[in-house]
């Protein structure tokens, strides 16, 4: 057979490119060693560089272990990533500037990457995971006490798109998402670890059993607790009466250890993001962090949060609901408004009624979805009440002598507004942000009119008992 | 010209809770504290002005007021917290003290009920803050001397036996006021520094005490705005 050298040729040409290509492949091969070994180690490194700077503490506890591979994961981070670094050069050159520090911190939150984010996302979704058993279980709501179905709920069964990210209303996937999570962070305690998977009824099952025997001993120790009428059915009513007890219990001491983690949280975050930026490590610039980070947090699992707050202030919200629809038509006297802080003419109101830019005010709390934004709310409604007193002050008197607003004025006002705010969930909501807002900020004037809010909201309450005394007019 | 260097360099933030009756005139007694010095060389502000001017509005408050003091070389804030005087109201008063350092319990002299309503507030904070809050009782409204009803003797002597200081007062002739802060400012300032004493040579700041005394480190500029006075030309 005669070989065509072209034929040949063309053979030649292939074999050298299949010798080509595995070489080509066994080049690729050492390269991908090369490259695993060197990210192998980086890592080894970053570890070391990690283990370096916490090498301080002696001991190593598992915090301090998760802490130091969070540290590994941003310097990890930050040698793939430019944006870092250049963020840190504008801020040394202007340490002080807010809104570098904000662009910073926004900059950081749209990361998903990011190891503070990551963090971030797996705390929220612990949080979650632990209110949604609850929380789903509250939308039937018990027969006896029927309730208006809040903002909050609603949310949860329908997406929101306005306040919730693209999170919400999909409860069953963030679940599974967020039980991975659990197992790999790690848990401050070994009993909350047990909650996190467990529904309501199951809370603390042998607490339960113990507050249970207490309880019955208690009742047979005590006749008073026994109706005489209902002598023929009393285990059955006690029984009710004690699942209720006990089911508040369970419920409240839920809500402490949620509240408790979530600090845990924040404070976590906070370090960490300290940690990857240290130029952020000052007073002010700390503050504007915080605020960036609490309203990342907040935003997604506030209404499921505020939920749970509802269910442990139910009996609040219910005596604000009676004083509210026993006050509906009531003037600012009726309250204990000063009668020179309102104005009795209906034409100069046009229509409306007095101090409504501050109902109006008030209602937009629930709207926001983080404590520092309702509370910047309830400071505004405050400022308008005290606005709207002075324009009312000018009506009565044409020398336009100003009234100075002090609490014996306020306290009615605030009171009247709360109650024709018409929303009984103000009681969960300020509770909540009692919770969550910063010894900092308690003493100064936020502090002074959350205050304010909660005493007028226990005042309103109080209301439809009839305890208080009306038209009490001994106002300066 | 650096002023105040080294230790001085703290401010001490103190809650004031202001309690009295309804018409004793404990808000225009804070009013005129803060107010009367607004043009004077101390900053005065109504902690409002700031968003006031945001949201533009002008209304006047008294109910929640600070004032900026240099007491000494140490500046202090002073947060003062107006409370309802109504019956009605009593039952919230633990959420408005809670946390103060100082409580300025009003009464007027003319009037002996308000005096009784004071002793029960003293009882009442006693029992909930212990011996670290600094009272002040004040008899308000001493023009009005010749209708007196509750004798200096009796209202001194009360002030005495428990622990607090008695101050004489008139909102209206602006008398006495001055003096009553400023005192109340010294003994929570010594309070203050006797518990950071306490606390020993702990150097770490544990700033989030109990009872709320923040020492938080100036910011430059304001340090800057008070010493510069002088200086550059």
């Amino acid at each position: 057979m005669d070989l065509n050298p072209k034929y040949l040729y063309i053979f030649f040409q292939t074999l050298s490119l299949q010798r080509q290509m595995m070489e080509n492949l066994i080049i690729a091969k050492a390269r991908q060693d090369a490259l695993q070994r060197k990210m192998e180690e980086r890592r080894l490194r970053l570890q070391e560089e990690a283990n370096r700077r916490f090498a301080a503490s002696g001991t190593i506890n598992g915090e301090e272990q998760e802490q130091r591979v969070l540290y590994t994961n941003i310097l990890e981070y930050e040698q793939d990533h430019d944006w870092p670094k250049l963020w840190k050069a504008k801020l040394k050159k202007n340490p002080d500037d807010a809104t570098l520090v904000t662009g910073l911190v926004s900059c950081l939150l749209s990361c998903p990457d990011h190891p503070v984010i990551k963090l971030l996302k797996r705390l929220q979704y612990r949080v979650y995971n632990r209110l949604y058993p609850i929380v789903s279980k509250s939308l039937p709501a018990s027969p006896a006490l029927p309730m208006k179905p809040s903002r909050s709920t609603q949310s949860l069964l329908i997406s929101d798109s306005h306040q919730n990210v693209s999170k919400s209303g999909t409860g069953h996937s963030l679940s599974s998402d967020a039980s991975l999570n659990i197992s790999s962070s790690h848990d401050h305690n070994a009993n909350e670890a047990e909650l996190d998977s467990d529904g309501p009824h199951t809370l603390d099952r042998e607490n339960l059993f113990e507050d249970m025997e207490q309880f019955l001993t208690q009742m047979d120790r005590d006749p008073s607790h026994r109706d005489p009428d209902m002598i023929f059915e009393p285990s059955q009513l006690d029984q009710e009466f004690l699942v209720q007890d006990l089911e508040m219990h369970a419920l409240k001491k839920h809500l402490k250890a949620i509240v408790k983690d979530i600090h845990i949280a924040i404070d976590q975050l906070l370090s960490l993001c300290l940690l990857s930026f240290e130029c952020l490590n000052t007073a002010n610039s700390k503050d504007l962090c915080v605020a960036s980070i609490e309203e990342a947090f907040f935003t997604p699992i506030w209404s499921p949060l505020l939920t749970l707050f509802r269910k442990v202030h139910r009996e609040r919200e219910l005596s604000f609901e009676s004083s509210m629809r026993l006050y509906q038509d009531a003037s600012p006297g009726d309250v204990g408004v000063a009668s020179k802080l309102y104005p009795q003419d209906h034409v100069v109101l046009h229509g409306s009624y007095p101090y409504e830019s501050a109902v109006q005010e008030l209602r937009l709390l629930c709207r926001d979805c983080c404590p520092q934004k309702k509370l910047e709310c309830i400071v505004r409604t405050l400022r308008l009440i005290c606005a709207c007193a002075e324009d009312y002050c000018c009506l009565h008197e044409a020398d336009s002598k100003t009234a100075a607003i002090g609490a014996d004025d306020l306290l009615p006002i605030l009171s009247y507004v709360a109650l024709h705010c018409e929303l009984p969930q103000l009681v969960s909501e300020c509770a909540a942000l009692e919770e969550f807002i910063h010894e900092g900020y308690l003493i100064g004037e936020e502090g002074y009119c959350l205050t304010s809010m909660q005493s007028a909201l226990q005042y309103v309450e109080s209301l439809h008992t009839g305890g208080f005394q009306l038209h009490n007019t001994k106002s300066a | 010209m650096a002023t105040g260097g080294g230790a001085g360099n703290k401010t001490y933030s103190f809650k004031v809770v202001l309690l009295g009756e309804g018409c004793v005139g404990k808000t225009s007694l804070v009013l005129r504290y803060c107010e009367n010095k607004f043009n004077d060389k101390h900053i005065t502000t109504l902690q409002a002005s700031f968003l006031t001017k945001k949201l533009n509005i002008t209304g006047k408050r008294a109910s929640f007021l600070t004032k900026k003091l240099n007491i000494t070389g140490k500046r202090v804030n002073l947060a003062i917290w107006d409370t309802a005087g109504q019956e009605r109201f009593h039952a919230l008063g633990p959420i408005y003290y809670r946390d103060s350092n100082g409580a300025i319990l009003v009464y007027d002299i003319t009037d002996e009920d308000s005096f009784q309503k004071v002793k029960n507030w003293v009882k009442e904070l006693r029992k909930m803050l212990g011996n670290e809050i600094c009272l002040c009782i004040v008899g308000n409204k001493v023009d009005l001397e010749k209708e007196r009803h509750v004798s200096v003797e009796e209202a001194e002597g009360y002030a005495e036996s428990v622990g607090a200081k008695h101050y004489h007062t008139s909102a209206k002739l602006n008398k006495g006021i001055e003096e009553l802060f400023l005192d109340l400012c010294k003994r929570m300032m010594e309070t203050a520094q006797a518990e950071e004493r306490a606390k020993g040579n702990g150097a770490s700041q544990s700033t989030t005490s109990r009872r709320g005394v923040q020492i938080v480190d100036d910011d430059p500029q304001a340090a800057t705005a008070a010493g510069g006075c002088c200086s550059s030309a």
